[in-house]
């Protein structure tokens, strides 16, 4: 398409009355409501079937889970396409511009859209409440924990809430980078006009969405009291919560894995002409590993969680020493989805960070093939260290040496991404927007995150450290000090783009400040407590430890008070903050090449790839150009959403 | 920019550029790293002494002398970022009127060959050291004495239970003899738990229908808290209880107030098996 006439918007299409065929009736309300009622039928006739035996009410739990999954999905409409395709009819263009969110304005974010942009926004929005329900428990904990014997909560409860706790942090943090971002900002930043599968990344949402009341549920169901590693046979023994759990984390890794896939393949067959491998921008490169190491990593998480209920509910015995089952296989197959997964959340956050900080030093990413094969050097090692987490478990103590050498040799490349990020700061030019902001503070925290790292890798010292709370200290320096705020990084910087709105710097830097803060006081107290020797996962401790905890509680609050200010920034700007400009930070990715709000499909004439992005202060024409969209006449600005009511948009679009 | 400013600017790290140490970045980043290192190192020495409890074995020494080494290893690398990172905030930080506006270009530099082989070579280096340390230390633990004194852990929802095998004493207060090697057999009745004595610097799991050992010397004398460290349930926090390391004489008392014969205590306790005899048969 090279006419000199910019094409219509595929969003100002006029739809027939007709178009999605039955995607025009589902919602988010047809799908909780066919999910209470699929639910519920399993409900009952698991009861009426099953009532009697043993494991009666742990198939019932399963069955009612599965059932509220499947019928919550159905009524979204995430198997439409399928079926009809079954039944002999293919999806007509019309349906699929209906289901991507064609003439629906914002209610197509309540319904199963398969506009890249519109999941990635339901991503960003289903991680600020998973954050917001997991910073709750944490809340909860560190009060409990404010004197050495509280009575705030009882230690059933405590136990239920540290398990979920956990949980939801960890599906917050697998999602918070590769949900919004990957989805939203990755298919532009390489030139594509979507993912490559749309329909199966809309599923990828409403699949997760769907296991989020699942996990909520496991505290009306007696509670599971086992941390989030639920360790066999304390958790073959829990109450039915832990079906609950455990669909969760099954339901759960289905959305993962179907995500990892689209993204891998989209990056691999979705690229505009010219971008090539080595011309992906950084982020890209870290959504894609990040998403490998996932496919890698998840379905051991469903293996295990499968055999976890086979063995409550069918009478099977992986994991029941008793009979002839392990705890230490338990522990293997978790940990073995474990590590790995922690490097699936930090990896894609780091990759940011490299972005970002390339952006706001006016300097190319320092080091970007060496970043890349940090990053495949941290992802291919990161298989073959579990067991630094089973060092006191008692299991095989002959291969402590060889997991102590594999856990430290991970250092290096981590080392390598440090000397990537300083690098790109190195004599840059450096513009202290709130990203940047960011991004220092990911570098400070994340550091201290390493470095504990390696006193837990030394086996010696672990027989110390293990089960206590400096584990808990160094796994919050890396994932929230770390993973975290990297993400919390490219949260501020594509914000813009994502909302069409400016955030307020000022009060986003009293955000930081007090976030910074919180995370050294809570964090520091941790350490402190870890290293008196007081255990995790504790209710109540020895009042030798209190003042330690007052000061990691206090943290805590400072934190919380920063998160709510940083929430209030967003969600203040959201609604009425100052309209972004297409390209506010100046930077040569093509996702700030093409207009905010980013038109359906994205690019209205293909890109023009004929460099990496990082070309500055290089004095050569920019290599990642959109020529529809010249960045040199300022654009009329209109807030984002206005789009799809066929308004002028700053494309300065014809219509 | 000049072309006179733009050579100042490449040469101005350089020793080409005649200037002294302290005015080219690399010396302010010295002079930034210096302190912070200093600080460091001295936390390294100084804070665990303050932090930890007092730890009562060879094992328990190894994880100070470890987390000393390794504070004041890791504190010049540390050192080095913040330092960095510190100097970029302050020299090369842009302040322009409008903050809208981005900074001109910097400089732009994809690569440096040298300084990331450096880079490698010294972190490499250092995770060897540290590996050498690691392994050094954890194979001098692995030590059995035959001799050992054998204490039977038993794990239940939710105390500990502790047996003097030929003593037939079984109580839920550890008492360990002085400077006697120790060798606990743990296992559980019920789920999995942790059996961490921590200021003996050993742990292992409690499993039900395994039997996992970890062995010391307790070399100081004592009380401290035995804990668990595996979530197990219900009241987890509270399945602690107190232990103590006293001397052999001190020991064969207590092991007999708890039910055991003379020659079985003193047996345990590993003091003279003479005089225990001799009581044990004018009695
Ligand atoms: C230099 C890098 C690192 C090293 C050497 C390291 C080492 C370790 C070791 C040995 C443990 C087990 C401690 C124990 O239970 O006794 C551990 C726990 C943990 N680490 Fe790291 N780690 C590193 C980086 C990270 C990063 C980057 C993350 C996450 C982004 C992370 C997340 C965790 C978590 C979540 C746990 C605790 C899991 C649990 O027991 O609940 N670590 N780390
Ligand atoms: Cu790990
Ligand atoms: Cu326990």
């Amino acid at each position: 398409m090279t006419t000199a006439v910019a094409p219509p918007l595929l969003e100002d299409t006029k739809l027939g009355p007709k178009a999605g065929g039955f995607y025009r009736r589902q919602n988010i309300w047809t799908g909780l409501g066919f999910g209470i009622f699929l639910g519920f039928v399993a409900w009952v006739v698991s009861h009426a079937t099953i009532q009697g035996s043993n494991w009666g009410s742990d198939m019932v739990v399963t069955c009612t889970m599965l059932g509220w999954v499947i019928g919550f999905n159905v009524g979204m409409g995430t198997f439409n396409a399928p079926i009809r395709w079954m039944l002999g009819h293919d999806q007509t263009h019309e349906d699929e511009l209906y289901a991507a969110g064609v003439s629906q304005g914002s209610s197509r974010y309540f319904k199963f859209c398969t506009d890249h942009k519109v999941v990635g926004t339901q991503y960003l929005v289903l991680v600020m409440v998973l954050f917001a329900v997991g910073g709750t428990l944490a809340m909860m904990i560190r009060t409990q924990l404010i004197t050495a014997h509280s009575s705030f909560l009882d230690p059933q409860t405590y136990n239920a809430i540290v398990t979920v706790h956990g949980m939801v942090m960890i599906i917050a943090t697998i999602i918070m980078v590769s949900g919004p971002f990957a989805n939203f900002i990755m298919p532009i930043m390489i030139g594509a006009k979507d993912m490559a599968f749309p329909r199966l990344n809309a599923m990828s949402f409403w699949v997760v969405f769907s296991a989020v009341p699942c996990l909520l549920a496991t505290f009306f169901l007696g509670g599971v009291n086992a941390g989030w590693t639920t360790y066999a046979p304390l958790s073959v023994q829990a109450p039915p919560a832990m079906d609950a759990f455990a669909m969760t984390i099954i339901v759960f890794v289905v959305s993962v894995t179907v995500a990892g896939v689209n993204t891998i393949v989209t990056v691999a067959t979705m690229r505009a002409k010219g971008m090539t491998m080595g011309r992906l921008p950084i982020f890209t490169w870290g959504s894609v590993v990040g998403g490998a190491l996932g496919l890698y990593a998840m379905p051991a998480f469903l293996v295990v969680m499968t055999m976890m209920i086979t063995d409550r509910a069918t009478g099977t015995s992986f994991f029941v020493p008793e009979m002839g089952g392990s705890q230490w296989l338990w522990e293997n197959i978790f940990w073995i989805m474990g590590h790995p997964e922690v490097y699936v959340i930090l990896i894609p956050p780091v990759a940011a960070v490299l972005e970002i900080a390339s952006t706001f030093a006016r300097k190319p990413v320092f080091g970007y093939k060496v970043a890349i094969a940090g990053f495949i050097a941290i992802a291919s090692l990161s298989i073959m260290v579990w067991a630094h987490h089973m060092f006191t478990t008692g299991w095989a103590p002959n291969l402590a040496g060889p997991f102590m050498i594999t856990t430290e040799l991970i250092s290096i490349p981590t080392g390598i991404i440090f000397l990537c990020t300083i690098g790109t700061l190195w004599r840059g030019s450096i513009w202290t927007r709130l990203p940047m902001y960011f991004v220092y503070l990911f570098i400070w925290n994340f550091i201290i995150g390493g470095v504990t790292g390696i006193y837990l890798s030394d086996v010696p010292a672990d027989q110390f450290f293990h089960g206590d709370m400096f584990v808990t200290a160094h796994f919050h320096y890396t994932l929230l000090g770390g993973a975290m705020i990297g993400a919390t990084a490219a949260v501020c910087y594509w914000f813009p783009k994502v909302t069409g709105r400016m955030l307020n710097e000022r009060i986003g830097k009293v955000a930081f400040w007090t976030i910074a803060l919180g995370i050294q006081v809570t964090y520091f107290g941790q350490f402190w407590e870890g290293f008196q020797g007081m255990a995790r996962r504790i209710a109540q401790y020895n009042p030798q430890f209190q003042t330690a905890n007052q000061m990691s509680t206090i943290g805590a609050y400072i934190l919380m008070t920063g998160w709510i200010i940083f929430l209030y920034m967003m969600l203040n700007a959201w609604r009425r903050g100052k309209i972004a400009p297409a390209n506010p930070w100046h930077a040569k990715t093509l996702e700030w090449k093409v207009p905010t709000p980013v038109p359906l499909e994205n690019f209205v004439v293909d890109p023009v790839v004929t460099s990496d992005p990082y070309t500055y202060g290089e004095g050569v024409p920019d290599g990642q150009v959109v020529p529809e969209f010249a960045p040199t006449k300022e654009p009329e600005l209109v807030p984002a959403g206005s789009a799809a009511s066929g308004e002028p948009t700053a494309t300065g679009g014809t219509n | 920019m000049s072309f006179e400013a733009e050579i100042d600017k490449i040469e101005a790290d350089t020793i080409l550029s005649g200037k002294p140490f302290f005015s080219r970045p690399s010396g302010k980043i010295f002079l930034i790293w210096l302190p912070l290192t200093i600080v460091g190192v001295l936390i390294g020495l100084y804070a665990p002494h303050h932090l930890l409890p007092v730890l009562q074995s060879p094992e328990g020494g190894d994880v100070f002398a470890t987390i000393v080494f390794f504070t004041v290893l890791a504190a010049p690398v540390a050192a080095l970022v913040y330092a960095i990172s510190f100097y970029s905030l302050i020299a090369w930080r842009h302040k322009g009127e409008d903050p809208d506006v981005p900074p001109p270009d910097a400089e732009p530099q994809r690569e440096n060959g040298p300084m990331t082989v450096l880079w490698l070579v010294v972190s490499t280096f250092l995770v060897v050291v540290l590996l050498f340390w690691g392994i050094t230390v954890w194979s001098a633990q692995q030590i059995v004495h035959p001799n050992a004194l054998q204490v039977n852990v038993t794990g239940q929802q939710w105390l500990w239970t502790y047996s003097y095998p030929g003593t037939g004493v079984e109580t839920r207060n550890l008492e360990l003899p002085l400077n006697r090697p120790v060798q606990f057999n743990i296992t559980s009745k019920d789920v999995t738990h942790g059996f961490w004595p921590a200021v003996l610097g050993v742990q292992v799991d409690a499993n039900p229908n395994v039997t996992t050992v970890i062995r010391t010397t307790p070399n100081k004398l004592g009380g401290f808290t035995v804990q668990c460290s595996q979530l197990c349930g219900l009241y987890h926090a509270f399945m602690n209880n107190k232990a103590s390391v006293v001397t052999p004489a001190q020991f064969a008392t207590w092991l007999q107030s708890n039910g055991a014969n003379r020659i079985s205590a003193a047996v345990a306790a590993g003091t003279t098996p003479v005089a225990a005899t001799t009581a044990a048969v004018s009695s």
